[in-house]
């Protein structure tokens, strides 16, 4: 896989706190990376900084060889979709995933067969006239991943998507969301501090700690060698735990 | 990014300069004629110590009147099980409706040398001066505190009650120890609130104060009676005191219910006894409310009570020929325009320092609930001072402009509260997605606030209709807003004509409260 995205150097403070510490990695094309982390160790801001939403102090970013550090965050051919979606509660399920398309001078017509064809993708074909409050909350999910495929970005970012949804809602999620990154081809930079999740989706994991990464590498690879004691007792102790009692649960099922 | 930084900064630099000039400026220069000299000449006057001890008694007597009255009818409320509470709830917020100087007026309509109590009882009608203050006072600051105790007694939480009842706690108990330490913040601010309203007003010491002098009259009487500003800016620097602990109060004490999470409302109580009470209680200041009211239609629709009784229409033909009907109109034009000036003004503040969270929003947050600290007469002073020479002096834009700032920071607080509840992230999805924060502003952000940008178009309206304390200073002498023709009418004798204008206040902001509810609901419904 050839490098999509390359970060470099990327430092970040608020007042005297330093968010992040000169991050540097990259992403390839049409992997699927996620960013693992506990509350506060500068995920969000990592990928608001690679949205355009904020300037970082010092570093650079570049996409397919373009430097695109100060530009706005449409001109970046990326998408994001927030943790509590940011849905438009006034338009429909057709409207929501529609309205941007105005903006980017295509045709009405074209724009809303481009935006049944992504619900269909979704799997919402039937609910184009709902509005989000008659949703349920993986529905929602769907309007905002459809809404922000819908301008055929090359990199979505996904900022912690799932942490609002209920365990089996989530599990079926993940699904949809590998199939539907396998149908577009894009690159996606998933945000969680769900160690679970995060294995069971991603082609690679970036580990965070307080504003610096700790580990870049495949599943496998962290499981068998894990950078630091931060990566062993943040990701593999608490995984292992989660194992433990699930295995002790099993067991004693059939041992009863 | 650079052009979207340099727009925001055009913006919040032309907003910086209009609160610089309709605020800070104009207060500024009404401080800076306090000469030493001045000073000692007013505090030294004989009136002065009486006025202050008179604005203080009956401001301290008539808030905690008001407080107990409040805190007693949003038990009924919220925690008795009587039926017709929405109806009760609307009644006592009646008073909101017409001015302060009104309440006054119905008073002496009830309880004056000529009232209609006084001639029925055959009392000897003395309500003027220093308890007639503190009744009118009562009277009129009554529906806040309701408002604020109703509100808070309804976001309780149901579920530490019933904690409390499984561990045995005794009903008094549960009162000092729940109920009274959640209700001490609101306690503290409506205290602080009310008594700074009824202390700031003028209204109603001016109708039934007599020879009770308070400070806001002795304002009134030297700035615009005897047109010494040096004095007046004196006694408004005094009114700004409380003023402006009620406003740092209310900075350091932030409310504590709407935010805390209500898993279960309280369940009123189903006792006979606390039922027949409530009704009585409630029953009692509906009448209180009800009387100046009706003892205006009296006093209109008679030929002259108590003498004739006959009905008649010539008291309102009369008013109307003096010109009432064109200062109805007048006041009307001059509100809404107050309305939607203020409505624009107040939300793209409060857009700025609700969505936009940087250095300059808080600045502008600070500065635009400033005026909730600058009581009405106060600001009318400083703005004649201000603006004294203006190409806008004397005409009705200035009248807008003081009643666009006098009754901001409410509507605008409204708007910050609401906009503060709106998806943060909507902005950040329009930029990724290429939609311009206008088009999110017109498409998604006002349809979602649409309920408050009507209350708050209302409660700019319906405080410009009734106002008397800052446009007093500053209305020219014709086209009049018809709320100071109360004062004139009662100067000249005229009592059933100043009870015709209070009437059409009353009648105009009811009609707009119902069409602004109809609207709500209506809103409401189709989301």
């Amino acid at each position: 896989m050839t490098e999509k995205l390359v970060i470099e150097n990327v430092s970040k403070s608020y007042r005297e706190t330093e968010i992040l510490k000169s991050v540097s990695f990259d992403a390839k094309d049409g992997e699927f990376l996620s960013i693992l982390g506990a509350s506060g160790c500068g995920k969000t801001t990592l990928l608001r900084i690679l949205i355009g939403l904020l300037e970082p102090d010092t570093g650079k970013i570049t996409k397919d060889g373009t430097d695109i550090t100060h530009a706005a965050p449409d001109k970046r051919g990326m998408g994001i979709v927030f943790q509590n979606y940011a849905l438009f509660e006034n338009m429909t399920v057709l409207q929501n995933v529609k309205y941007a398309l105005k903006f980017h001078g295509i045709p009405k017509a074209d724009a809303e067969k481009n935006a049944l064809d992504m619900i269909a993708a979704v799997g919402l074909s039937d609910h184009i006239k709902k509005y989000p409050k008659n949703l349920s909350g993986g529905q929602q999910q769907r309007v905002a991943i459809a809404r922000t495929l819908a301008l055929n970005p090359d990199i979505v970012l996904l900022d912690e998507p799932m942490s609002a949804l209920d365990v089996a809602t989530r599990l079926s999620m993940r699904k949809e969301l590998k199939g539907l990154q396998a149908q577009f081809g894009t690159t996606m930079i998933y945000v969680t501090h769900d160690q679970e999740e995060a294995f069971a989706l991603s082609d690679r994991i970036m580990i965070m700690n307080q504003g610096e990464i700790c580990q870049i590498d495949t599943p496998e690879n962290i499981m068998r060698n894990p950078a630091d004691e931060y990566v062993r007792t943040f990701v593999i102790d608490n995984l292992q735990a989660k194992v433990d009692s699930l295995s002790k649960f099993i067991n004693g099922r059939r041992g009863g | 990014m650079r052009r979207k930084n340099i727009s925001k900064l055009i913006i919040s630099i032309c907003i910086a300069l209009f609160f610089i000039v309709c605020v800070i400026s104009p207060i500024v220069s009404m401080l800076c004629r306090i000469t030493p000299d001045g000073f000692m000449s007013v505090v030294g006057s004989p009136q002065f110590l009486p006025a202050v001890i008179n604005s203080v008694s009956t401001a301290l007597i008539a808030t905690v009147i008001s407080l107990l009255l409040a805190i007693s009818s949003a038990w009924c409320i919220r925690r008795t099980d009587i039926k017709l509470k929405a109806l009760f709830s609307t009644i006592f917020v009646v008073p909101m409706l017409i001015p302060s100087i009104s309440h006054a007026f119905g008073l002496v309509a009830l309880f004056g040398s000529n009232g209609l109590i006084t001639n029925l009882l055959s009392l000897d009608g003395n309500i003027y001066g220093f308890w007639g203050i503190v009744v009118g006072s009562v009277l009129y600051s009554f529906p806040v505190a309701f408002l604020m105790f109703s509100s808070i007694l309804e976001y309780e939480d149901g579920m530490t009650y019933k904690a409390a009842e499984v561990l045995g706690i005794p009903a008094l108990s549960r009162f000092t120890g729940i109920t009274l330490p959640y209700l001490k913040k609101t306690i503290i601010s409506a205290f602080f609130a009310v008594f700074t309203m009824i202390v700031t007003d003028y209204g109603v010491p001016l109708m039934i104060g007599g020879k009770t002098t308070t400070l806001s009259v002795l304002m009134y009487n030297k700035a615009v009676g005897m047109i010494d500003y040096d004095s007046g800016s004196v006694i408004g620097a005094f009114l700004l005191v409380p003023a402006v602990a009620a406003f740092i109060v209310d900075l350091l004490n932030p409310e504590n219910s709407q935010s805390s999470f209500v898993s279960e409302k309280v369940e009123p109580k189903k006792s006979r006894m606390q039922k027949i009470l409530s009704y009585v209680f409630c029953t009692l200041i509906c009448v209180c409310v009800f009387a100046p009211i009706a003892s205006f239609c009296i006093m209109v629709f008679e030929t002259k009570y108590p003498v004739d009784p006959v009905p008649t229409l010539y008291h309102i033909q009369k008013t109307l020929s003096r010109g009432a009907d064109k200062y109805l109109l007048n006041s009307m034009i001059y509100s809404a325009v107050t309305a939607l000036l203020g409505t624009l003004l107040a939300f793209i503040c409060s857009y700025i320092t609700s969505r936009l969270n940087d250095k300059f929003s808080k600045g502008l947050h600070l500065i635009s609930i400033t005026s909730m600290a600058i009581p009405g007469i106060v600001l009318g002073l400083s703005y004649v001072i201000f603006f004294h020479g203006s190409p806008i002096y004397g005409t009705i834009l200035i009248v807008i402009l003081v009643n666009s700032i006098h009754f901001f920071a409410s509507p605008y607080l409204m708007m910050y509260n609401t906009l503060g509840k709106v998806n943060p992230n909507l902005e950040a999805v329009g930029q990724s997605l290429g939609i311009h924060r206008l088009f999110i502003i017109k498409d998604v952000v006002i349809p979602k606030v649409r309920g408050a940008l009507v209350e708050m178009f209302t409660y700019f309206f319906v405080n410009s209709m009734m106002t008397i304390s800052a446009v007093s200073f500053l209305a020219p002498p014709a086209p009049k807003p018809v709320a100071l023709m109360i004062n004139q009418f009662e100067a000249q004798l005229l009592m059933e004509s100043a009870a015709f204008v209070s009437i059409i206040i009353f009648v105009v902001n009811v009609l707009i409260k119902g069409v602004s509810n109809l609207i709500k609901r209506k809103l409401a419904a189709s989301r």
